[in-house]
């Protein structure tokens, strides 16, 4: 057996030596390598089996905002459409106050004017016969530079009040 | 051009020789130490580089594992014995390539005689390896399913069939050793002896075919040195292990 092993170059020394290497390999390879690289993986696993877990969360938490959102719009709506006939109704009650006031302050302008035009009309009247009176007063004047003893003051307003009247 | 079945001795350190095998394996073993220590200086949570391979192979070799243990903690628990093997098995193949192991003589007492050898082309290597994986199966059976049922997978005294069984198990652990140490070294060793051949006949461009026939050859003896330590494992861990044989027979 021993010059089999002996022939086949089977030496206890190089079996130890190389098993040692190898034995040394394996630990030093288990402790720089496998677990500090194992735990990475598991540690990256989790990060991302973490970061699928948020990921989902914010899905639902964003499912969940937009049904509010639409919610709010919803409520956005309905009262937009109540402000919006409650601002209507107010528009048209403002409408009816201003025409009511415009009226009333039409009808004021209407009996400031006529007031004015009576007014106007007697200063007009009064000055016409102011004029008139002058006029007649001249006419008789010149009437009685040519007959002064026929006409008389008296008969002149008679003839004034008469006209007057007529 | 002289081929020897042994590794040479190069030199002595007290009564232990050093041989070119045991050389080279030394490289091999400084090389992955290297390689482990680059990579754990430059592990990021984002990989790249080094690491980004490191993982590539790391996972590859969990996915198989995962095929035949069926459960990831266990795959873990195993991945460095396995993945160690294959590691130090391929590296050490694949330095044995290189241009240089084999051509770099040194002047010793034999006479002149190369200073670098595949480790693998070495019985001590290999049969050194066997051992390991043998004693490793053994042990991680043991830690598993405890030394009883370890011990009840060789000396089942149940029935004629199953004690006639657990023998078988029990030349089978003796015959695992061999085939692992032999199968390597034949491979390795008789990739040596053709390139040398080659190399000797036609020394420029013939031998590039099979120095890549012996790159894929490497690669290979390394998977299924690892892949058979953990097929090993995978049933010295099992509990059911010898009667699933024992069921069949009957």
């Amino acid at each position: 057996m021993s010059q089999l092993f002996s022939q086949l170059g089977i030496d206890w020394h190089l079996l130890i030596s190389q098993a040692v290497n190898f034995l040394l390999l394996l630990i030093i390879l288990r402790l720089v390598a496998y677990k500090p690289l194992l735990e990475l993986l598991h540690k990256r696993r989790a990060k991302i089996e973490e970061g699928l877990m948020k990921a989902d969360e914010a899905d639902k938490r964003l499912k969940e905002i937009d049904q509010i959102g639409k919610e709010k719009i919803k409520e956005a709506e309905g009262s937009a459409l109540q402000i919006l006939k409650r601002t209507e109704s107010d528009a048209k009650d403002l409408e009816a106050k201003l025409l009511a006031e415009a009226k009333r302050k039409e009808e004021i302008a209407m009996k400031n004017a006529e007031a004015a035009l009576r007014a106007q009309e007697e200063a007009s009247r009064r000055a016409t016969e102011e004029e008139a009176a002058a006029f007649v007063r001249a006419a008789i004047i010149k009437t009685v530079e040519l007959s002064p003893s026929a006409i008389d003051d008296a008969l002149i307003s008679k003839a004034i009040k008469e006209a007057r009247q007529g | 051009m002289a081929i020897s079945i042994r590794a040479e001795d190069i030199f002595h350190i007290g009564n232990f020789p050093i041989t070119n095998s045991v050389l080279l394996a030394v490289v091999a073993f400084i090389v992955l130490i290297v390689l482990a220590i680059i990579l754990r200086s430059k592990l990021k949570m984002i990989p790249g580089g080094i690491q980004n391979i490191a993982e590539a192979v790391l996972d590859g070799a969990l996915g198989l594992m995962d095929s035949v243990l069926g459960d990831r903690r266990k795959s873990e628990k195993y991945l460095p014995v396995v993945l160690t093997v294959f590691l130090f098995v391929l590296c050490s193949n694949w330095l044995g390539l290189l241009p240089g192991v084999g051509s770099f003589i040194v002047r010793t007492g034999d006479g002149t005689v190369p200073l670098f050898r595949s480790p693998a082309a070495d019985l001590n290597f290999t049969l050194a390896l066997a051992l390991i994986a043998v004693t490793f199966v053994n042990a991680l059976g043991i830690a598993a399913i405890g030394l009883k049922g370890r011990l009840k997978v060789f000396f089942n005294f149940k029935n004629p069939i199953t004690f006639f069984v657990g023998i078988l198990e029990l030349i089978s652990e003796f015959a695992k050793i061999i085939s692992f140490s032999f199968r390597l070294f034949g491979n390795v060793f008789a990739g040596e002896v053709l390139l040398t051949i080659m190399a000797f006949l036609l020394p420029y461009l013939a031998p590039l075919p099979f120095m890549c026939l012996e790159v894929f050859v490497g690669f290979i003896q390394a998977f299924i040195f690892g892949m058979l330590t953990l097929v090993f494992i995978s049933m010295a861990v099992s509990e059911g292990h010898g009667e699933e044989s024992v069921a069949v027979a009957n």
